[in-house]
């Protein structure tokens, strides 16, 4: 009911707005993630809002262009401007979604003056008093967990300012990590201070505040083609006017957004830039994070990576085999109470994505304690990452392997089964003696091209807190220079742990073929 | 002693076993000869317990098969006193020779290794294939593999043996390898229920029943049985 209702209303907005006199007006095609939420840019009632939406109707205007947004994830969108643009429907002109100001990210993508300017904000519980300020962070025993946006500055910050001292964990969204905090499965987070005054000091996160002072002050800038100087300067008009109009500080102000801190951009809007950002204060330079990494710390931490994503694979594969001998059992010879629920099993894991199974198992699970009003249960089903992840790779993998036994004992000749029963072994014996012998060898070749496909989907695993190789590649790529070499490195790790699996599997194979001159 | 008593079973409106009676003596070699789908082989797998029926009962001993008692219990009892070769020899292909006729007393029998190797080790011999212990099935001939095959079904030391056209997927120097074995268990006093179109075993045979669609219609010696002109 309520998505037709929304449908509807969105073809009734699509109807009646002036659509049809701005279709002839160019484009200004911007790219963000709406998955960054609030108070950036996100849905509220089927419409896209946010301070970042309203931003682009009013560069828009200023620039007489139509403000289009594009979708995509926030990782990636310095790699679509930096596609050429051939005015296909996700070509973008510009990047606005809380990208912060650097030297290294300019030399890249020329940046506008800036638009906002931002602070980190630290995070916790109100009901935790084991984390007072951010100092008290460093000495916490056992180390604390500490949540951020994947890839962002307030990642490098952590980094850089603590160390091993505090254990990292990635999201991709701030709400999810906020819910996370606040059913006390990670200790803090950090986010930037539109997140941080949207969700907590308003109150939408009851059980969380915002503690001590902010730190690291930085510069929301929008991102822009190197081409595109034109482009670059008539964006640059048009934020010093909204700031001189004043129409900037009304719209931030309507987003609770609006601060002393950000009166200072009046002044650095006017100045040279990005010259303007080597006169500042020491401060402001002292505490941004610098946007190099040693390649020692790159190095160590894709080993680790490597480490977890053959524990995530070694881990669940066998879970999934033997549960999926159970289940293709259950189905091939059980009664209809046993055979019609293993139907069901595999059809439903089988046919659902890995994505959702892990994001139900992970984040909803939990939710079942909070319906029961049980905090013991609730405590319970709030699995650690690793559990979770291990639980959904088993449980999506068991119900292929059971598809694979079981067609590889249907494979085995009937006469087999016969053969063993005639001479007296009980139905058990003889199934393990004599038929899944012989399916084993049937199904190796489907089986290791399952482990590989599970090999490789451990990359999912980041949706949910864990740092395996692909999360570590999107956790370090917003590094400058780095992307290429990363992406064929982490791409590189994959196939040097993959191949050695194909190898052994195919050496098994040849060892169980009886050696019969081509006879199966 | 083997008693059948009124088996019957039907498959859809067909009647595969029609009200049979039979009884197979200690030592006697039992020949079932008849047209191809007259029940002679359902006969044996209800006899060994692969196949349910509907009415009538079976009794090997002092186990008695009934409708409705396949229980395992019942059926592991059963093939204990009863082992089988089939037409298709059916051998383990993931085992060797031997570890093919290992497996009754390994794993029926629970015997242990050493036991069950040195059972199996004699019966190869007995069958003329002892130097092919290792070989794998894949890698003998169709008259060795159902030598093997009778091995295997002897390493349980069953009360009695029952064979399902031996010899049917066997050219003729085959068939004479493998029945020449079978004359020397039946010498030995093995009691053999056979499935068999081969009248020159036939003619060997203590007992011999026709089956014509689901009904033993003829049971006497091989000269009454095989010599008579056919109904």
């Amino acid at each position: 009911m309520h998505t037709r209702y929304r449908g509807l209303s969105l073809l009734l907005t699509l109807l009646l707005s002036p659509l049809t006199l701005a279709q002839d007006l160019p484009t200004l095609k911007w790219g963000g993630d709406k998955n960054g939420g609030a108070p950036f840019i996100f849905e509220e009632d089927g419409r896209l809002t946010g301070f970042e939406v309203e931003l682009a109707e009013a560069f828009a205007k200023e620039l007489g262009r139509r403000a289009v947004f594009v979708q995509n994830q926030w990782d990636n969108l310095p790699e679509l401007l930096d596609r050429p643009n051939q005015g296909r429907s996700d070509d973008i002109d510009i990047v606005m979604n809380g990208y912060e100001f650097s030297q290294e990210r300019h030399a890249q993508s020329p940046t506008s003056v800036p638009y906002y300017i931002y602070t980190f904000r630290l995070i916790g519980r109100k009901d935790d008093d084991s984390i007072q300020s951010w100092h008290g962070l460093s000495e916490a025993k056992p180390r604390k967990k500490v949540g951020v946006l994947r890839g962002t500055a307030s990642q490098r910050y952590l980094e850089q300012r603590y160390g091993e001292k505090i254990e990292i964990v990635p999201s991709e969204t701030v709400t999810e990590m906020l819910q996370l905090v606040s059913d006390a499965r990670v200790d803090a987070t950090v986010q930037d201070s539109p997140a941080a005054d949207y969700y907590v000091n308003n109150a939408r996160f009851p059980k969380l505040r915002v503690v001590d002072e902010p730190v690291g002050t930085g510069y929301y800038v929008l991102l822009t083609r190197k081409s595109d100087s034109e482009l670059r300067e008539q964006l640059n008009a048009a934020i010093r006017k909204l700031i001189r109009t004043g129409e900037l500080r009304k719209l931030y102000q309507k987003y609770g957004l609006w601060n002393a801190a950000q009166q200072r951009l009046s002044y650095l809007a006017e100045q040279s830039w990005p010259a303007v950002v080597d006169e500042l204060g020491e401060e402001d330079l002292r505490s941004r994070p610098a946007m190099t990494i040693s390649r020692q710390n790159v190095f160590k931490n894709l080993l680790l990576a490597a480490i977890m994503t053959l524990q995530l694979a070694f881990v669940s594969f066998p879970l999934a085999i033997v549960l999926g001998m159970l289940v293709a059992t259950g189905r091939l010879y059980g009664p209809a109470i046993v055979r019609i629920p293993c139907i069901i099993y595999v059809e439903v894991l089988r046919g659902t994505p890995l994505l959702l199974q892990l994001f139900v198992i992970f984040y909803l699970l939990p939710q079942l304690g909070v319906l029961a009003e049980s905090e013991t249960l609730s405590n319970w089903l709030s699995l650690a990452p690793f559990t979770a992840a291990v639980i959904g790779l088993a449980l999506n993998y068991s119900a292929c392997e059971a598809e694979n036994y079981r067609a590889g004992l249907l494979a085995v000749p009937k006469g087999q089964m016969e053969a063993a029963l005639a001479l007296g072994l009980p139905w058990r014996s003889a199934m393990r003696r004599v038929a899944l012998p012989q399916a084993m060898r049937i199904v190796i070749p489907p089986v290791t091209n399952d482990f590989i496909a599970l090999f490789k989907d451990t990359a999912i695993c980041s949706s949910i807190l864990i740092v395996e190789l692909t999360g570590l590649y999107y956790q370090y790529k917003t590094y400058p220079g780095i992307a290429v070499e990363l992406a064929l490195a982490v791409g590189l790790l994959y196939l040097l742990m993959s191949y050695p699996l194909s190898w052994l599997a195919q050496r098994l194979e040849r060892k169980l073929t009886p050696h019969d001159g081509g006879r199966p | 002693m083997i008693q059948v008593q009124n088996l019957t079973k039907t498959r859809g409106t067909l009647k595969v076993l029609d009200d049979v009676s039979l009884t197979i003596h200690d030592h006697d070699v039992t020949a079932l000869v008849g047209p191809s789908g007259g029940g002679k082989s359902t006969l044996l797998r209800c006899i060994n317990g692969l196949e349910t029926f509907d009415c009538g009962t079976i009794t090997a001993e002092d186990v008695t098969l009934t409708h409705g008692s396949h229980a395992e219990k019942s059926l592991l009892a059963l093939r204990r006193k009863v082992g089988m070769v089939f037409q298709s020899f059916n051998l383990f292909p993931h085992m060797t020779a031997l570890e093919n006729v290992m497996s009754g007393p390994r794993f029926a029998l629970s015997q242990s290794r050493e036991q069950a190797e040195a059972t199996a080790k004699a019966l190869l011999t007995r069958v003329g294939l002892s130097e092919k212990a290792n070989a794998r099935p894949a890698n003998l001939s169709g008259g060795q593999q159902q030598r093997v095959a009778i091995a295997r079904a002897l390493a349980v030391q069953p009360a009695a043996v029952l064979f399902d056209e031996p010899t049917s997927a066997l050219d003729p120097q085959m068939a004479t390898e493998v029945f020449s074995v079978m004359k020397d268990l039946a010498a030995e006093g093995l009691t053999m229920i056979v499935v068999t179109h081969d009248m020159d075993f036939a003619e060997r045979a203590t007992v011999v029943h026709r089956m014509v669609a689901g009904r033993v219609v003829r049971s006497g010696s091989p000269a009454d049985i095989l010599h008579e002109p056919h109904a």
